[in-house]
């Protein structure tokens, strides 16, 4: 069934761990659709490898071989010559590989393959480099309060560490994507824990003795070891109350309401509402279909007497009613506010919800309060909280990180079945955590000296240095990152972190930022052209060489046939935009790959027996700018390296230009 | 009919790997192999052989060409040195893996650093662990015979592991000997066509080569170690039934022993110095000398059984070593004393012809009498 001229279907199937808006992905289905069934593919390593064949899984609904990285074309060449010697003349030979794979270490491979005219079609996905990341459940400090890292929209301002002045600022997320599902180490200092690739750059304290100076250097966390130290938030940006949305009040009259106590709600946060949310996180609960607020508070225990202080303050007594062991507060609405203010149901589900953490200092203090009334204690100096949610514990910890509070992690016990609760027996064991926390010991200033050397960052007011006391490695997790501007860091978990980077290779665009030809202050990006690859290829004498751009699947699709239908060696490569790679939005590949062909970045053409055919027609040339200004890649370009690009993209086209129509190279016998 | 030439013992291969009918050939040239594509390009560009020949661009491709025509299912072959050698170490793991039985004929040369091209058992042995079988052969008769029992071996169904057959660089592949070259007919009842159950196919594709995560990756390793102790039974069926087909076995096919009877010392060894000290060991015996040689076929895997046995009224083994193990000796020599760490035997090492150094007869006995007076191993330069 076919439908515009493309196969229905699908020989790619679903389910492999490519990133949402991955270009490759997209490709490698089309190229396989328009080769057909009868088709046997060799891959080179990469991420289409790892992605699509999980063992037990595999995504390849036609026969596919991998062996190693720089060996696709040979592997291909084996492949055809059994199948000639079997008599098959019909099965299609497909090797792919990735830029790497084809413009670098595979280079040789790939030119002995055709040098020798093997009959086999080699596709190269060129997303233009070699990646990493961190897992789904990071916590990140921004404006808006702590967020999930799967809650981030480009356009949120987020914690970021100035590395000139050490300082704590605001910076624009400009882009999040999705790294797909990968393994992951978990670091921990006395009050962090984060989970992150092991390529993942964290700000790690380099110290130089006495002589030298010390510095903050970014370290993978191959790299890190137990006793380095690392950035760590320590205070957050004192905030302001919170206004809160307006809910929608039930009123006499509505279905089942017959009578209502009428209550004021409140329009912001305050001392006393947060203090009063601190002990409903832990004893309360709300019951919006039963109109109320209760909270477990037996006489005698300590809190009942300051929750019914707390209500008179926020002008509900009137609603309140009292039994032996519970406090209720009748109130349909107020049952409705609570329930929006994102605090959870339940005791295993309470967390604090992100906005909690954009309060001033004295409205968390308060909080804290609130919930040590419930279900804390004190230990000596330290305060304890105990819960049976563990994300609550999770949140609360990083939210005494903000409060420049002590805090150690998280501990974890179990109370057995049959154990007395608030009076009633538990039916089953539970596991409770707790954590425990404490106010700094405010060391003088005078002795700064000597306390950087615990605290490098000692007297900055927002973040210290903690040394990494474990690091374990764990499974594999789906994975995300953050792009942000200028500092290029940003706080998960309560530690700076790096947005992630790619390596160059030979057909990386010149000025492109990647993490082994960074975007530095000495030189910016990588210095070097693409390498010719296409040319190259037709130099040697195949007959068919093409690029192809997943912005055009009817034009990859007509390569992929023709290609196909040579006889002899063809090659094809594939513009294929790649989210973290170039540092753009998952739903951004198609338009930054349709600005390369408007702008004459990635041209289409074909060189058949010999002869340069143009793909394209251009009335308007776009400049280089835009399509440079889509991707984080390119950030770091000035003005004067507009212009080189621009040169070197208008050379290579005029090039083209001149050549279209011509026979330029001898082909293959 | 078979025929009896003086050929040279690389030729001798080429010969015995035509008989093998393989369909694939991917080939890169390198001393002292290279008489072997060489023939072998002989034979398919006269039509004597019906075979694709992939003239690789390095011996990184080849094995991976060789990866590519197993994947598809059918019989290949092809050979290198050395360098070469070293160069499709990264592809080694990933064809015994993938289960492919292909055969390698490696004409053992020194490893470079400095560049050598004359023989040690540096490039073989130093391949040790990656799921290869591995025969060593003392004589061109011995490697024309093992190139046609290593198909058998490797494509038993119980096996299905590659084979290095190892012939010494320049002392078999360039030597000339008489080597009696079987007939097709008999070899072909020998050695019927390989089918494999699995292999690339439109009509019921299979992925090969998926990656394995942590939780899979140890059995898949552990697999090919049941394998390699199945494969110490099948050499030993497949020499007899070589022998039985065509009069020829080498010992078992793991390991012959030669005047052991009643020997007090005995001095082990791989290749074609056996040879020599067949020689060595005759002429001491003659002497009065109670001492014996063990010649160890299979480096992997490892006869520790058969090892223990022959052994087991020996006072003590000298290695003849050609290949060390920079930073513990011996390379061969640790493999056994391992074997035989809870045997009474003690086991001493001799490094012996590095580079293609010569190991003569008065070198074999000097270490014979150093082992005699228990002395310790050393370098015999």
């Amino acid at each position: 069934m076919a439908v515009l001229g493309i196969d229905e279907k699908e020989y790619f199937a679903s389910g492999h761990r490519a990133c949402a808006g991955c270009g490759e992905a997209l490709a490698l289905r089309h190229i396989l659709k328009a080769a057909g069934e009868k088709t046997i593919v060799a891959q080179a390593t990469g991420c289409m490898e790892v992605v699509s064949t999980p063992y037990p899984e595999t995504s390849w609904e036609i026969p596919w071989v991998h062996c190693a990285f720089e060996n696709a074309a040979a592997v291909a060449s084996g492949v055809r010559a059994a199948l000639n010697a079997k008599g098959d003349k019909e099965t299609n030979v497909i090797a792919m590989g990735g830029d790497g794979a084809s413009f670098d270490i595979g280079f040789g491979s790939l030119s002995g393959s055709i040098e020798r005219g093997t009959k086999f079609l080699y596709i190269c996905t060129d997303n233009e480099a070699y990646m990493n990341c961190l897992a789904l459940d990071s916590l990140i400090m921004t404006k808006e309060g702590l967020k999930k890292i799967t809650e981030i929209k480009v356009g949120d301002e987020v914690y970021a560490f100035s590395q000139s002045t050490h300082k704590l600022v605001l910076k624009k997320c400009t882009g999040v994507f999705d790294n797909g599902i990968k393994r992951v180490f978990e670091i921990n200092t006395d009050s962090n824990t984060i989970k992150a690739t092991g390529n993942h750059p964290f700000l790690i304290l380099q110290r130089n003795g006495k002589s030298g100076k010390n510095q903050f250097v970014w370290k993978m966390v191959e790299e890190l070891k137990v006793g380095e130290e690392v950035v760590s938030l320590k205070k957050g940006l004192d905030g302001e109350s919170f206004k809160f949305n307006e809910i929608e009040e039930s009123k006499k009259g509505d279905y089942k309401v017959n009578k209502i106590n009428e209550v004021h709600l409140p329009e912001k946060s305050s001392e006393m509402l947060m203090k009063f949310l601190g002990l409903y996180v832990g004893d309360g609960w709300s019951r919006v279909e039963k109109a109320e607020v209760g909270f477990a508070l037996p006489e005698g225990k300590k809190g009942r007497n300051e929750a019914k202080q707390l209500v008179e303050n926020l002008l509900w007594s009137h609603c309140l009613s009292e039994s032996e062991n519970e406090l209720h507060i009748n109130s349909i609405n107020i049952a409705k506010f609570i329930d929006s203010l994102g605090f959870g149901k339940g005791a295993k589900n309470k967390i604090v919800p992100g906005w909690v953490f954009t309060l001033p200092l004295k409205e968390k203090q308060a909080f804290v309060e609130g919930l040590m009334l419930s279900d804390g204690y004190k230990l000596g100096k330290s305060n304890r909280y105990v819960s049976a949610s563990y994300e609550l514990l999770r949140t609360l910890r990083l939210l005494l990180q903000t409060m420049d509070m002590r805090v150690g992690k998280i501990h974890q016990q179990t109370k057995e079945r049959g154990t007395l609760v608030v009076k009633r027996e538990l039916l089953a064991d539970s596991t409770y955590g707790y954590v425990c926390f404490s106010g700094r010991k405010g060391a003088l200033l005078k002795y700064a000296a000597q306390n950087r050397q615990r605290n490098y960052l000692f007297g900055n007011e927002n973040f210290e240095t903690k040394k990494i006391v474990s690091i374990n490695k764990l499974g594999v997790e789906p994975t995300l990152d953050l792009r942000v501007e200028g500092e290029h860091n940003f706080v998960a978990n309560g530690i700076v972190v790096h947005n992630t980077g790619i390596q160059r290779s030979g057909a990386t665009f010149p000025f492109a930022n990647t993490t082994t030809s960074p975007a530095g202050k000495v030189i910016p990006g990588k210095q070097q052209p693409k390498k010719p690859l296409p040319f190259i290829i037709a130099a040697h004498g195949a007959k068919y060489v093409a690029t192809a751009s997943v912005m055009n699947l009817f034009d990859l699709h007509k390569k992929v046939k023709k290609a196909l239908a040579t006889d002899g060696p063809s090659f094809i490569t594939v513009f294929v935009p790649c989210v973290p790679g170039w540092k753009i939005d998952s739903s951004a590949g198609m338009d930054v790959a349709r600005k390369a062909f408007e702008t004459n970045v990635y041209p289409l053409y074909e060189i058949e027996d010999g002869v340069l055919t143009l793909n394209q027609k251009q009335d308007t040339r776009k400049g280089v700018e835009e399509y440079l200004m889509m991707q984080g890649r390119f950030k770091h370009v000035i003005p004067e390296h507009v212009k080189k690009i621009q040169e070197y993209v208008d050379m290579r086209f005029k090039f083209l230009e001149e050549n279209n129509g011509k026979k330029i190279f001898d082909t293959l016998f | 009919m078979s025929e009896t030439k003086v050929i040279s013992g690389a030729d001798g291969v080429a010969n015995a790997a035509k008989l093998c009918r393989p369909k694939v050939l991917p080939m890169y040239p390198i001393t002292p192999s290279t008489l072997i594509p060489e023939r072998l390009s002989e034979f398919v560009f006269n039509g004597e052989l019906k075979s694709e020949m992939i003239h690789v661009e390095s011996e990184h491709s080849a094995a991976s060409a060789l990866y590519g025509a197993y994947a598809v299912g059918v019989r290949s072959f092809t050979a290198t040195a050395s360098q070469g050698l070293a160069l499709m170490h990264e592809i080694l793991p990933i064809i015994s893996a993938s289960r492919f039985p292909a055969v390698l004929a490696v004409a053992n040369r020194a490893l470079s650093g400095p560049l050598n091209i004359w023989n040690d058992h540096s490039d073989a042995v130093s391949e040790r662990d990656q799921g290869w079988i591995q025969l060593y052969c003392e004589s061109n008769q011995e490697a024309f015979d093992t190139t046609i029992m290593a198909y058998k071996i490797a494509e038993s169904e119980k096996v299905l592991l590659p084979v290095m057959v190892c012939m010494d660089g320049f002392y078999l592949t360039h030597a000339y000997e008489p080597i009696t070259m079987e007939d097709q007919t008999k070899v072909d009842e020998f050695l019927p066509e390989y089918k494999p159950l699995h292999f690339l196919d439109t009509f019921n594709p299979k992925t090969f080569g998926a990656f394995a995560q942590p939780n899979t990756y140890m059995e898949f390793k552990e697999e090919l170690e049941k394998a390699m102790q199945n494969a110490l039974r099948e050499i030993i069926k497949v020499n007899s039934e070589f022998n039985k087909k065509f009069g020829r076995s080498y010992g078992n096919g793991l390991v012959e022993g030669f005047m052991l009877e009643d020997a007090d010392y005995a001095l082990v060894a791989m290749g074609s110095v056996c040879g020599t000290i067949r020689e060595v060991v005759s002429d001491l015996r003659a002497k009065g000398k109670k001492v014996g040689l063990i010649k160890l076929k299979a480096l992997r895997p490892l006869p520790a059984e058969d090892l223990k046995i022959l052994c087991k009224d020996l006072k003590s083994l000298g290695v003849i070593d050609r290949h060390a193990s920079i930073g513990f000796g011996g390379a061969l020599t640790n493999d056994i004393k391992s074997a035989l760490a809870e045997e009474k035997v003690h086991v001493e090492s001799f490094v012996a012809g590095l580079g293609g150094r010569d190991v003569d007869k008065k070198k074999i006995v000097a270490a014979f009498f150093a082992l005699e007076n228990e002395k310790e191993g050393y370098w015999l330069k």
